[in-house]
């Protein structure tokens, strides 16, 4: 895969010529050394670019990457289309829908809101598809580098490994926000186009405006854009643990699937307040009146936990790590 | 590999092991901390000062107040099976686990409980002469009328159409009345509930067949209103049953809270509150259809913390043969079997029997048909069958 931005196309024959006398553990002081011995070469100087703008720059090449990738883009298309589905298979068979023992309630309110489409999807989505989008991302960004051979010539650059870290992890979160904001921006339109819009009923029973709605569809998005970010730093401690990005991958899909099991048996309920999973779907709060700001600050307090815990570990295996691909 | 190296990569490992420090800590030691902090200067009070003070206090009406009433319950029960029809916020998920509920109060005629679920919620508003109960479960708004003269009263009852609307106000009249010359009293000021400095009360039965350790109840410093009511049984040191508030503010709250019309769309139904209890009733786990003749046959033996109720039953009708139709009779039916699968045989100078321990409460169903219940070791409800 081209993992080769501009400025990787320059180190990279610094790094070829670094490579012969390899000691693996000191990967990141050849580079720099590597950077110097090329002193002779016409490149531009490293401080000529101040380092936020320097940050910037690997950040849009990250990105620009990630969004180029026809697998990525294919997630992004599939997400798109589920409230497709769903909106078109409520407008069809509406009003036959069971007897409504099991299915949850929300489905039903659609037919009377489009609104409620959005909401719904999420909610739907928010237990795997987002999950298993987002850890193919994030499980890939470090150890489909080191996978296929072009990690060391990103290590060559004089970023640091400290800030190519925290690249990827933004290049991640990135990636979530536009996942879960394509899933809300298609069941918004879907929802709109298909079905009824106007003043929305909340669950406790009051009415908002509609526009007051959109907006709390935005809350919506940007709390389960953080739930996927914490899913990511999860993915990313893991992608550095291997080389191999399908094992961090399915690592990161399995955890999902486990904590959803532990989620669903009654005699471990202690635990669930500490699962991830238990807080993805805990957005209900923005449709209650007053706002129950409680429980989702609560759900963003672990989100923040585990995106610390687990960045801190994928910074100390990773600065500390042997690259030897 | 360098020494240095070495120990480079041992101090990288020191932030996310501090990182997961910090975390486990922030969760543990939370009570730890408050506890630390909390000397609240509480002007010391005797349990008869604080009792009497909290009553007049009572007396004078509760002010304008509201906050999240957490309730737990760990009472030791057999696994419950899942009963059809009943989520999250049913009566018989009540009998484990936590559960919330957000209480707003702007005066006598002015209340709103809010039972909130996943993606469901269901609401109690009472507004002057209107009670509007609100299951979005079911899209269904119902408009409880009162009865006419006797509205006062029933607008106190309206609470019991919701099934956790147990405020730790309710409870405290309750328990107050049980406090008698077999209970020891002692009084703390030390405690804090919702971040709020309060008395604690502790009162222990004396009798050793009690099933229950101690009850405790937290009063508010300021105002004395109750807070918190904790159930600790004998064979645990965490509370088998605890209901108070986890976050309290007294000022009035928003209008907004106490208005309620009835979204476009929705059901709307009419019913008279007695309709309504008679309704729940059943689902509440209390008994029967004919709860109310039941209650004329109930005797008791023993008084005080170590009551036993006597009640007249047959196998058949716990296990819910011969019940009526519909989700809730269903519900009693399969618990009661549920219940009766974990039974252990006894016998006695009275017979023989089946019971069943839990950590507060043990039941004994005699062959001769009849149920014993009280918070007490079986040993006593088998001796208090032999009472007859």
């Amino acid at each position: 895969m081209s993992t080769v931005s501009g400025k990787e196309a320059v180190s990279t024959e610094k790094a070829t010529r670094a490579v012969p006398d390899h000691d693996p553990a000191r990967g990141r002081d050849q580079a720099m050394t590597a950077g110097q011995a090329a002193g002779g070469r016409p490149i531009p100087p490293p401080r000529a670019v101040s380092a936020p703008r320097a940050w910037l720059r690997l950040l849009g090449s990250e990105v620009g990457l990630t969004f180029r990738r026809p697998r990525n883009l294919a997630m992004l298309g599939v997400l798109t289309v589920i409230p497709v589905l769903i909106g078109i298979a409520l407008r069809m068979f509406a009003g036959t829908g069971g007897d409504g023992t099991g299915a949850p309630m929300i489905f039903e309110r659609i037919t009377g809101n489009g609104l409620f489409l959005t909401f719904a999807a999420l909610s739907l989505l928010v237990q795997l598809m987002l999950p298993v989008c987002v850890a193919v991302v994030a499980g890939d960004s470090i150890a489909g580098e080191a996978g296929i051979g072009t990690l060391r010539y990103l290590l060559a650059a004089p970023a640091g490994r400290t800030r190519l870290l925290a690249v990827k992890y933004a290049c991640v979160v990135v990636f979530c926000l536009a996942a879960v904001t394509a899933v809300a921006l298609s069941a918004l339109l879907v929802g709109l186009l298909l079905f009824p819009a106007g003043p929305i009923t909340l669950l406790s029973g009051g009415t908002i405006p509609f526009l007051d709605g959109v907006l709390r569809i935005g809350v919506v998005v940007l709390y389960v854009t953080a739930g996927m970010a914490a899913l990511g730093a999860v993915a990313l401690a893991l992608s550095t643990l291997t080389e191999v990005s399908v094992g961090a991958i399915a690592s990161t899909v399995v955890i999902v699937i486990a904590a959803q099991v532990l989620r669903a048996v009654p005699q471990l309920s202690v635990l669930q307040p500490y699962l991830l999973t238990e807080w993805w779907s805990g957005f209900d709060g923005v449709l209650r009146d007053p706002v129950a700001i409680g429980d989702m600050g609560q759900g963003l307090l672990v989100f923040a936990a585990y995106a610390a815990v687990f960045c801190s570990i994928a910074w100390a295996r990773f600065t500390g790590k042997d690259i030897t691909a | 590999m360098s020494i240095r190296a070495r120990r480079g990569r041992t101090v990288r490992w020191a932030v996310p092991a501090a990182a997961i420090a910090v975390i486990a800590g922030a969760i543990g030691a939370g009570p730890v901390i408050a506890a630390v902090q909390g000397d609240p200067a509480l002007p010391e009070r005797t349990a008869e000062q604080l009792l009497a003070s909290a009553a007049q206090a009572g007396r004078a009406g509760l002010k304008p107040m509201s906050g999240t009433v957490m309730q737990t319950a760990s009472l030791g029960l057999p696994g419950l099976p899942e009963v059809p029809g009943m989520g999250g916020s049913s009566p018989v998920a009540l009998l484990s686990g936590s559960h919330e509920l957000k209480v707003w109060y702007g005066g006598a005629d002015k209340v709103r409980f809010a039972l909130p679920g996943r993606m469901s919620e269901t609401d109690l508003i009472t507004n002057g002469d209107q009670v509007w109960l609100w299951q979005s479960d079911e899209n269904r708004a119902t408009r409880v009328k009162a009865g006419s003269g006797e509205r006062g009263e029933e607008a106190a009852r309206a609470h019991e159409a919701l099934p956790t609307a147990t405020t730790p106000q309710q409870l405290a009249q309750q328990l107050l009345r049980r406090v008698g010359a077999d209970t020891v009293v002692s009084v703390s000021n030390t405690e804090k509930v919702a971040d709020r400095a309060a008395y604690q009360l502790a009162f222990a039965p004396k009798d050793p067949s009690s099933l229950v350790k101690e009850v405790k109840l937290a009063l508010d410093g300021e105002t004395l209103v109750p807070l918190r009511v904790q159930v600790y049984a004998r064979s645990a040191a965490e509370p088998a049953f605890e209901v108070g508030f986890t976050s309290v503010t007294f000022s009035p709250p928003a209008a907004e809270n106490f208005t309620f019309t009835p979204p476009t769309g929705a059901k709307v139904e009419e019913t008279s509150l007695a309709e309504l209890l008679k309704e729940r009733r059943p689902e509440r786990g209390e008994g029967f259809e004919d709860a109310e003749k039941l209650k004329s046959e109930v005797g008791t033996v023993g008084e005080g913390w170590t009551t036993v109720a006597v009640i007249p039953v047959s196998e058949q009708e716990l296990t819910g043969q011969g019940q009526g139709e519909g989700s809730s009779g269903a519900g009693i039916g399969a618990i009661g079997d549920a219940l009766l699968k974990s039974a252990k045989p006894i016998s006695g100078t009275w017979g023989s029997g089946k019971v069943i321990q839990t950590k507060l409460v043990s039941a004994l169903l005699t062959d001769d048909g009849r149920l014993l219940v009280g918070a007490v070791t079986p040993e006593k409800l088998s001796e208090a069958a032999g009472r007859k």
